[in-house]
């Protein structure tokens, strides 16, 4: 198949799809009409294609897979679809609660409050409204206590390919050593 | 010792007790790893008691790392009794950890922050992750019929294949187990969907033990099970008596 034809189903497959394009889903979509060239390159080819006729959209890498997001520059009109003027923003509870499950992930609640020393649910469940995270089965110990994780919505939400891609927590002897200079 | 009144901050600003700390060292200009643990303990307290005049939901949480501060200080008035090789423990210690693993996390929050201001201008084409709507299932079959339940039942349990294994374990999962399982997941959701239930149990029993647990909660009203068509997905959602065990 021609590497046209090829941009342009995979531009219909983009517009079309409900989560971050992957490479497998693409290949699950051409079926027998199988692509010589790998996803990368076609998307590659795509952008550069936008890049050069000046479109309002670009494509993200994202979660491990593609997705067509529009420019930061159309914010002020894209958000007059949307109820509440736009994304709502998480509260600093619920980035907290998310920071901690993000790293201990899966993780109970009551793990989640000892680092927190404040009760989350209501963290929690905001989170889980709003799909960021996901409830994967329940903990061996006593009280066989549920399990959180974070979902791809996660990481489409912070713009991260995947969990690898998280800001690395900084070290206790880091926070230390920085506080020690603080004080001189 | 009182809060002057330019001092005074808005303790909602606070997301506990841990967070009042580190502000109160930080504010204070203290080593985090040598507390003077009286004069933390006693400018907590004063925030404390402002928690409880404006009666915060986390007042609790305030009162109990306060607790945890005059415990601290009465050790540390305590005589030192050396025992032999044995190192004594700084009480201080545990609360420095506490401390430091919360702070940790603290950054890690602002660092979503900022992905978060990041990613806000951008729009994709998934209106949920950003402007959550609840969810409510177009059900076409209201009144399922206990029958209808039971086909739907035995038509999944017959796509869900067992793993191929031959080792006998013990699966402990009980009725109110179960029970107790589909409330939580209720109470985050507004509907489940059986078939992505079923899918994260790894055995038959724990299905069956699940399906029983449906039917109880369904005769108690406790839920509501909706279906679009025969051998369809079964829809749960809360019923009228839900919460009411």
């Amino acid at each position: 198949m021609e590497i046209n034809d090829l941009k342009m189903i995979v531009e219909a497959l983009l517009l079309a799809t409900p989560e971050p394009l992957t490479e497998s889903r693409v290949r699950a979509c051409l079926k027998d009409e199988a692509s010589a060239l790998p996803l990368e390159e076609i998307i590659e080819a795509l952008q550069s294609d936008y890049n050069n006729s000046n479109r309002a959209f670009f494509i993200k890498k994202v979660a491990g897979g593609f997705q067509l997001v529009t420019k930061s520059e159309f914010e002020p009109y894209v958000k007059g679809l949307f109820s509440k003027s736009g994304k709502l923003r998480l509260s600093q509870a619920a980035l907290e609660t998310l920071a901690i499950i993000s790293y201990r992930q899966p993780v109970t609640r009551s793990e989640i409050e000892e680092i927190r020393g404040v009760s989350s649910d209501s963290s929690l469940r905001t989170l889980l409204d709003r799909k960021l995270l996901e409830i994967r089965g329940r903990d061996d110990g006593p009280g066989r206590a549920l399990l959180y994780r974070t979902s791809s919505e996660f990481l489409q939400y912070f713009g991260l390919n995947s969990v690898n891609d998280l800001p690395k927590l900084r070290e206790v002897e880091d926070i230390l050593s920085e506080d020690q200079v603080d004080l001189l | 010792m009182t809060i002057k009144s330019n001092h005074r901050i808005d303790l909602d600003m606070f997301e506990g007790p841990l967070d009042l700390l580190l502000f109160l060292i930080k504010r204070d200009e203290l080593n985090i790893y040598d507390i003077p643990i009286a004069q933390i303990t006693n400018e907590f307290l004063e925030y404390v008691k402002l928690a409880k005049d404006l009666k915060l939901h986390s007042a609790g949480d305030f009162v109990l790392m306060a607790a945890t501060l005059m415990k601290i200080k009465a050790r540390m008035l305590l005589p030192i009794e050396a025992e032999g090789e044995e190192e004594i423990e700084d009480p201080r210690t545990e609360l420095m950890k506490m401390l430091l693993e919360y702070k940790r996390y603290k950054e890690a929050a602002d660092t979503y922050a900022g992905l978060e201001r990041d990613e806000r201008p951008h729009y994709v084409n998934i209106p949920a992750l950003w402007d959550p709507q609840p969810e409510e299932p177009t059900a076409i079959l209201e009144n399922v019929k206990l029958y209808d339940i039971m086909l739907t039942f035995q038509y999944l349990l017959k796509s869900y294949e067992e793993p191929d294994t031959h080792s006998v374990t013990v699966e402990e999962v009980t009725l109110s187990e179960q029970t107790g399982f589909l409330n939580s997941l209720l109470l985050a959701k507004n509907s489940l969907h059986f078939s992505s239930l079923v899918k994260q149990f790894e055995s038959r029993l724990i299905i069956v033990v699940t399906f029983l647990a449906l039917l109880e909660m369904l005769r108690s009203r406790q839920i509501k099970i909706k279906q679009t068509k025969l051998f369809d997905d079964l829809i749960i959602s809360r019923g009228n008596e839900f919460g009411n065990q």
